[in-house]
C-alpha cells in the first residue's frame, strides 16, 4: 500500500514539476522573439482561398517598432495599392488614397476580407496582449494557455502549441471568452530568413465561421530594422512607400 | 444555341482559376516586392444610370424647361483615372488625371483635368514639403466635412469618390512623444488665389494661409484647423475621433466661420445679403457588430445653409420663371435661377440639418467580398429623405461591381421633394490596373 502510494506521489511530482518549473511569460517572450525581432520590416503575401478554389492575393510591406507600433502598406493588387493601415496599441486606422484621410477601424474587421482580420494582419507581440495562464508539456510540444490582458484584444483566449526545441508556434486556436473557437492558425514551413531569424514562412488559417474558406500568409523577407516613432503616425501613413 | 455557347464560355472563364489552384504551393516571388522608382496605374469605370424624373419638381423645371423629357432618362457615364509617380532619393513627383465622359439626352461631353500634380521633398523622416495641386482632405466625418477648409466639398451620396485638389504649398512636420500625447503634427498650407490658380475658390489676388495641428492625445485623434487670407472669410475648426470600445468609434467636427455672407432671394428674385458668423458641425459614430454589420450615423448642422423659407422662395422663383416661360417664352428668370443653382442653391445638402444613416453588411450568407448596404439621408427640418440600397462585389481581383438605386421622397417645397429625380438606378463597373 505504502509502495503504491509512494509511486503515485512520485508520478504526480514527476508530471507536475516541469509545469511549475516553466516560466510561461519567459517562454512566450522567447516565442515572440523567435517569430520576429522586436523592430523589423517584412514583405508578406495574403491569399484568400474560396471553397471553389478561387483566390485573391494581397502583397504587403510592413514595419514594426517595439511592443505596440506596426504599419502595413499594400503593394498589390492594383485596386488596393497605396492603402495603408496603422496600429498603435489598441488604435487602428486605415488610409485609402482616394478617401485620403485615415479612418479608424477595429481589430475585428478585415481590410482584406477572408479569414484574417485586422488583428491578424497587424499583429503585435503576444506578450504585449496576453498573459500566460498555464503551460503544459505534451510530447515535444508546449501548450500555452493565454488570456487577453484587456477587453480590447481581438481574441479573449489563445491556445498555443509551440515546438519545444525551436520555441516556435505550430498551431494557435483563437477562442472567445466562452471558449468558442473563432479560428485556427497553422504555422508551417520553418525557413532561415537570415540575420538569425528562423521562423515559419507560412501561416494558414481556417475558421468554423467561414466554412470551406482558407487564408494564407506567406513571409518573403524579414529584416531587423529600427524606425523613427514618427513613422507610426496618421500623418506619415501616405508616405510609407518611402521606407522601402 | 449562341446563348448557350456564351454561357458555357462564361462558365469556363469563371471556373478556370479554381482548377488552376489545386495542388499549388504557396510562394511569394521576391520580384513582387522589389521597389521601382516609378509607378504607373489607373482606374476605368463604366456607369450607366437610369433616372426617374419628377416632372413637377423645381429642379426638373429648371433644367428641362426648354427641352422637356419623358418619365425616364438614360445616361451613360465613363471615368478614366491615370496616375503615375517617380521617386529619386528624397524627391518625388506624383500626377493623377481624371477624365469624365458622359453621353445623355443633351449629347456627349468629356472633361479632363489633373486631380493632383505635385512635387515632394522629404529632407527628414518627420518632415515633408509638397508643392502643386493636391487634395488635403481634412476632417473626420464620413459624409460631411465642415472643417475641410481647403478641399472641394464631398458628394455625400458617394463620399468615397476621389476629389480634385487645389494648387497649394504645404508641409507635414511630425513629432512623437512618450506619454498621453503620443503624436503631434503640423500641416501649414499656402493657398494662392489668382487668375488661373484656384480662381473659383473665392476672392481673387489673395495668398491665403491655412493650417492643421494634429494631436493623438489619450488615444483620441484631435485636429485644430484654420484658414485666413481673404479669399473666403476667416474660419476655425476642431475635430476628433476616438474608439470608445473595440467596435465603436465616435467622431465630430465643428467649424466656426466669421462674417459669412449668405445670398438668399425673396420670391421676386431680389437678392438679400445676410452676413453673420456661422457654426457648422458633424457628430457621428461608427459601430461594428460581431456579425460584421457596420453602422455609420452622422448628424450634420450646416450653419451656412438655407432655411426652409429661403428654399421655398427659391422654388417659388423657379415656378414663377417657369410659368413666365410657358406663357411668354421669356427665360430670363429661369436663367437667373439656373445661375444660382450652380452656386449655393444647387449644392448637395444646401439646407441646415441632416441625418445620415448607413448600414453595410460584410459578406452575408458567407459570400465573401460581397457587401450589401443601405443608406438613408434625411433633411430633419422638412422630413424629406433619400434611401439608397446598394450591392457591392469585389471578388475578382482589380474589378469592382456595384449596383445601387436611390429613392427620393419629399413633399412639395421640401429639400428632396424638389430634386430632379424620383429615383435613380445605376450600375458601376470599375477596373483597376
Amino acid at each position: 500500500m505504502i509502495k503504491k502510494l509512494s509511486l503515485t506521489c512520485l508520478l504526480i511530482v514527476s508530471f507536475a514539476c516541469p509545469t511549475f518549473a516553466l516560466d510561461g511569460t519567459k517562454l512566450l517572450e522567447q516565442v515572440d522573439r523567435n517569430l520576429n525581432p522586436e523592430s523589423y520590416e517584412t514583405y508578406r503575401k495574403l491569399i484568400n482561398i474560396e471553397p471553389d478554389g478561387r483566390k485573391k492575393e494581397f502583397t504587403l510591406f510592413s514595419v514594426k517598432k517595439g511592443q505596440e507600433k506596426i504599419a502595413a502598406l499594400f503593394l498589390a493588387p492594383a485596386s488596393d495599392k497605396g492603402r495603408s493601415t496603422l496600429r498603435v496599441g489598441d488604435n487602428m486606422w486605415l488610409n485609402i488614397p482616394n478617401i485620403g484621410k485615415p479612418i479608424r477601424i477595429t481589430s475585428l474587421q478585415s481590410v482584406v476580407g477572408g479569414v484574417f482580420n485586422n488583428a491578424d494582419i497587424l499583429n503585435l507581440d503576444y506578450t504585449a496582449e496576453y498573459d500566460v495562464e498555464k503551460v503544459e508539456e505534451r510530447g515535444n510540444e508546449y501548450i500555452l494557455y493565454l488570456k487577453a490582458k484587456t477587453k480590447t484584444v481581438a481574441y479573449d483566449r489563445l491556445k498555443m502549441w509551440a515546438d519545444k526545441e525551436k520555441k516556435l508556434p505550430t498551431k494557435i486556436e483563437c477562442l472567445t471568452e466562452a471558449n468558442m473557437l473563432i479560428k485556427t492558425l497553422y504555422f508551417k514551413d520553418v525557413k532561415d530568413f537570415g540575420g538569425g531569424i528562423v521562423r515559419p514562412a507560412v501561416i494558414e488559417t481556417n475558421s468554423p465561421l467561414y466554412k470551406g474558406y482558407k487564408s494564407v500568409m506567406i513571409f518573403a523577407k524579414i529584416k531587423e530594422k529600427i524606425f523613427k516613432d514618427e513613422v507610426f503616425t496618421l500623418t506619415f501613413m501616405p508616405n510609407l512607400e518611402s521606407l522601402r | 444555341m449562341k446563348r448557350l455557347l456564351l454561357i458555357s464560355l462564361l462558365f469556363t472563364f469563371w471556373s478556370t482559376p479554381a482548377f488552376a489552384v489545386a495542388g499549388e504551393e504557396y510562394t511569394l516571388d521576391p520580384t513582387e516586392t522589389e521597389k521601382k522608382p516609378y509607378h504607373v496605374g489607373g482606374y476605368i469605370e463604366f456607369k450607366p444610370v437610369l433616372l426617374g424624373l419628377d416632372r413637377d419638381s423645381a429642379f426638373y423645371k429648371l433644367r428641362f424647361f426648354n427641352d422637356p423629357r419623358g418619365q425616364n432618362l438614360l445616361e451613360a457615364n465613363g471615368r478614366i483615372q491615370l496616375e503615375g509617380s517617380y521617386e529619386k532619393n528624397i524627391f518625388r513627383i506624383y500626377a493623377k488625371t481624371n477624365t469624365d465622359l458622359k453621353s445623355s439626352y443633351s449629347g456627349e461631353s468629356e472633361r479632363t483635368t489633373f486631380y493632383e500634380l505635385y512635387g515632394s521633398i522629404k529632407p527628414l523622416a518627420n518632415l515633408r514639403l509638397d508643392v502643386g495641386k493636391k487634395t488635403l482632405k481634412w476632417g473626420k466625418g464620413y459624409a460631411w466635412n465642415p472643417v475641410a477648409f481647403v478641399d472641394r466639398p464631398k458628394d455625400p451620396d458617394d463620399p468615397e469618390q476621389a476629389l480634385e485638389g487645389y494648387i497649394v504649398a504645404t508641409a507635414d512636420y511630425i513629432k512623437s512623444f512618450d506619454g498621453p500625447l503620443t503624436t503631434f503634427s503640423f500641416t501649414p498650407v499656402l493657398f494662392p488665389v489668382y487668375d488661373h490658380v484656384n480662381e473659383a475658390f473665392g476672392n481673387n489676388y489673395k495668398l491665403n494661409a491655412a493650417g492643421r495641428f494634429y494631436f493623438l492625445l489619450y488615444d483620441t485623434d484631435i485636429d485644430l484647423l484654420f484658414m485666413t487670407g481673404g479669399s473666403r472669410t476667416d474660419r476655425y475648426g476642431v475635430d476628433f475621433s476616438r474608439n470608445i470600445s473595440i467596435n465603436f468609434e465616435v467622431h465630430g467636427e465643428l467649424a466656426y466661420v466669421r462674417n459669412f455672407q449668405k445670398n438668399a432671394i425673396d420670391t421676386n428674385g431680389n437678392r438679400n445679403m445676410v452676413e453673420g458668423d456661422a457654426v457648422s458641425y458633424v457628430i457621428g459614430m461608427r459601430h461594428l457588430t460581431t456579425f460584421d454589420l457596420t453602422t455609420i450615423i452622422e448628424y450634420y448642422h450646416n450653419g451656412m445653409g438655407f432655411s426652409g423659407n429661403d428654399m421655398k422662395n427659391y422654388y417659388d422663383y423657379i415656378s414663377r420663371g417657369y410659368n413666365t416661360y410657358q406663357t411668354t417664352g421669356n427665360a430670363t428668370i429661369l436663367n437667373n435661377a439656373l445661375q444660382m443653382s450652380e452656386g449655393s442653391y444647387g449644392r448637395a445638402n444646401s439646407m441646415t440639418n441632416y441625418l445620415y444613416v448607413r448600414f453595410s453588411q460584410k459578406e452575408p450568407f458567407d459570400i465573401v467580398y460581397f457587401t450589401p448596404a443601405l443608406t438613408w439621408m434625411m433633411n430633419t427640418d422638412d422630413q424629406s429623405w433619400s434611401l439608397t440600397p446598394e450591392l457591392l462585389y469585389t471578388g475578382i481581383t482589380n474589378w469592382e461591381f456595384r449596383i445601387r438605386t436611390g429613392i427620393i421622397v419629399g413633399a412639395r417645397n421640401s429639400d428632396f421633394g424638389e430634386k430632379q429625380n424620383d429615383y435613380r438606378i445605376e450600375l458601376r463597373v470599375g477596373y483597376y490596373f
